[in-house]
């Protein structure tokens, strides 16, 4: 089995797709003969021409929008948005095309096409290429949304994502591009869209994240295990629709929920998981459910690495649950 | 066919004209059509006049919430649809283009059912009035924010050039959408992949109440076309003929592999933006009665009759069939019944995911109580 980083499974996945269905195609800026700015889709003009791996204007609203069209009328297209912040000059054509298409339709038309960015923060980027916005995505109607934390699920779910029927977010934290490495079975697999996987078993609390911070919450699990704790770590993977049965299943375990993302704390996909847990939950639980998040502030360059969610952070919530 | 012959020159001073205002035909060429299209020209740009004041009685007797009038478009929408190879050929139109629609042949049921929100239309009442759509037809279902159905129709020329399907995929939207980037967007990277697209602006001159001296600083819509590389046609829209004419060139460029164009299409809007809009606040009452005057109808009926083609009488009968026919169908869309109420949570995705589910029962519940 081969070891892959994050990137490398992106890659494979979309070389994978692309040789099954002569109607996959990806499109964006730069992903052709540059094989995009980190990568993901090197080679793959070479082996599959311009017409299927297509370079385009800068213009998110043309690659959005464009993808859009192409899905309707049968291709499916994966469209690369060069960073998650510049996501926003074609917001009009996820929001109001992609995500409604099939349904302002009355289902007469759909819009089967991955739409993938680089997300979060953590390598310096800056304000414009460090911010998470999966919570607008999620608040969507007609949006899937994914974000992913390991090769093997990157492999899996944008496989499964391409061969999805419905407009899917697919967002990769670049900090783990090449950060993480694992085996990934060079074969053809899927994940299952919406269901999430439990990274460690425990007895005394519910650590549940996404994307990049799964580092940190799995560090953090770490140090509660050698302190003598016995934590259990729940990756979402997918934020939309997110695997309520799961987290409640836990949950009601363990009596108490620590929810971890890097993205702003408001509104977020961090509010919706522990309110549902409250509201579901409220007469099992041990202790208020709390998150550990990023701020309400625009991203901030020279606090990149305090922006995110730290262990410290993690781990002093973990004590006011335990304490509670 | 009469546009093997003839050019039409792109970004001419003055709008391309076939027929004069007293219905003369005024090209140097032969327009070498039948006697049957010409009348069904007349007969469609009719249907719609008589559509569109269908449509403003619902309004008025408060059957409907919403319309956006389309008289004073009615021979650029004839003459788009008769250049289109319908059900093969895609149109991703605009909220105004309920004549161009009729004239393409998606059924008057479905166009009721669509302007009462009922079972009767096809996208389960989804949208507001004047948003149709057809699947069967390949008419794109009309989306309310302006100018954002113009890069999906670049996406879909793409895609018929791709999987060589000879298609041609033809957009049309109103002066207002050239201000958003998104048409920028759209008209760019269709220019850049040499789409088969044809992008059609239905130049009213007036976005809501904002005349078109606050949309554009240019000469007129079709110049931009320069800037994009693609021939830009400025088309007298009141003359259904230089319509279908340019229209079916612009088409046939495409389809043979030449790129996009974009065609302006000079029209009238003889009613308000919408059955919201009350436009004696922005516009004189004398700048729109020399507007009527120029009735599209009309300059058409002379032409016709000048070709021996038209008498009252044919009109007559012909008005009466088509109301006959817009009665008919109202009432069958009337009678359709309100759409299910579950049906709300369907095609939100392809299947319901389990928060849908959850909110499905919530209010199948609250039904049954």
């Amino acid at each position: 089995m081969p070891t892959m980083t994050l990137i490398q499974a992106i890659n494979t996945a979309l070389d994978e797709e692309m040789k099954r269905d002569e109607r996959v195609m990806l499109l964006g800026e730069d992903v052709g003969k540059r094989g995009g700015v980190f990568l993901a889709t090197e080679g793959l003009q070479q082996k599959y021409g311009p017409d299927r791996v297509m370079d385009t204007p800068l213009s998110e609203a043309a690659i959005i929008g464009a993808a859009v069209g192409l899905a309707a009328h049968g291709m499916r297209p994966v469209a690369e948005i060069q960073f998650a912040d510049y996501v926003f000059p074609g917001i009009d054509q996820l929001f109001s095309q992609a995500a409604k298409l099939r349904y302002r339709s009355g289902g007469q038309f759909s819009a089967p096409m991955v739409v993938r960015m680089p997300t979060g923060g953590g390598v310096k980027g800056g304000h414009h290429h460090s911010q998470s916005p999966e919570a607008h995505f999620a608040h969507t109607a007609g949006l899937k949304v994914i974000v992913v934390s390991t090769p093997y699920d990157a492999k899996g779910l944008l496989k499964a994502a391409i061969r999805n029927d419905d407009p899917v977010v697919f967002m990769e934290p670049k900090r783990l591009y090449r950060a993480v490495k694992e085996e990934v079975p060079a074969d053809d697999f899927l994940l299952p869209i919406g269901k999430a996987a439990v990274r460690r078993e425990g007895r005394d609390i519910t650590l549940v994240s996404y994307g990049g911070p799964m580092v940190e919450t799995l560090k953090a699990a770490e140090e509660m295990v050698a302190a003598g704790l016995d934590p259990e770590v729940i990756d979402l993977r997918t934020v939309m629709p997110w695997d309520k049965e799961t987290v409640l299943a836990s949950v009601a375990k363990t009596g108490r929920l620590l929810m971890i993302s890097e993205a702003p704390r408001t509104a977020s996909i961090a509010s919706e998981v522990t309110a549902t847990v409250s509201e579901e939950l409220f007469d099992q639980l041990l202790a208020p459910p709390l998150r550990v998040t990023g701020f309400d502030t625009p991203y901030p360059l020279a606090q990149d690495k305090l922006y995110m969610p730290t262990v410290t952070r993690i781990l002093a919530a973990a004590k006011r649950l335990l304490d509670y | 066919m009469v546009q093997e012959k003839v050019r039409f020159q792109p970004f001419s001073s003055e709008p391309i004209r076939l027929v004069d205002e007293q219905g003369h035909w005024v090209a140097p060429f032969e327009h070498g059509l039948p006697p049957e299209l010409l009348q069904r020209f007349y007969r469609d740009m009719l249907a719609a006049r008589l559509l569109d004041e269908k449509l403003v009685i619902l309004i008025r007797t408060g059957k409907t919430s919403f319309i956006a009038p389309h008289a004073g478009h009615e021979a650029a929408q004839v003459g788009i649809a008769h250049a289109l190879r319908k059900g093969h050929d895609w149109l991703f139109p605009y909220y105004r283009d309920m004549g161009l629609v009729l004239a393409l042949g998606v059924p008057l049921v479905e166009i009721f059912g669509q302007t009462l929100g009922n079972a009767a239309d096809p996208a389960k009442g989804r949208q507001m009035p004047s948003h149709p759509g057809s699947k069967a037809l390949n008419v794109f279902t009309v989306c309310s924010a302006i100018a954002s159905h113009i890069p999906p129709a670049t996406g879909a020329a793409l895609s018929m050039k791709l999987r060589r399907t000879g298609q041609v995929a033809v957009c049309t939207f109103g002066d207002g959408a050239t201000s958003e980037g998104d048409w920028h967007a759209g008209i760019n990277f269709a220019a850049v992949g040499r789409a088969p697209a044809v992008f059609v602006c239905e130049n009213n001159r007036y976005a809501i109440s904002v005349n078109i001296s606050k949309q554009t600083a240019s000469e007129n819509i079709a110049i931009k076309a320069q800037a994009y590389g693609m021939p830009g046609y400025y088309v007298d829209g009141l003359d259904v003929l230089a319509s279908y004419f340019v229209m079916q060139e612009a088409i046939e460029r495409a389809r043979a592999g030449q790129g996009p164009s974009l065609v302006e299409l000079v029209v009238h809007r003889f009613g308000a933006h919408s059955s919201a809009d009350d436009d004696s606040r922005y516009r004189s009452r004398e700048e729109l009665a020399a507007e009527r005057q120029q009735d599209p109808l009309l300059r058409y009926q002379r032409f016709l009759e000048q070709q021996g083609l038209w008498d009252a009488q044919w009109a007559n009968e012909l008005r009466l069939e088509i109301s006959k026919a817009l009665e008919a169908a109202l009432q069958e869309a009337l009678q359709a019944g309100e759409p299910d109420p579950l049906e709300m949570f369907d095609d939100v995705y392809a299947a319901r995911p389990w928060h849908l589910e959850e909110q499905r029962r919530l209010v199948a519940e609250e039904l049954q109580s």
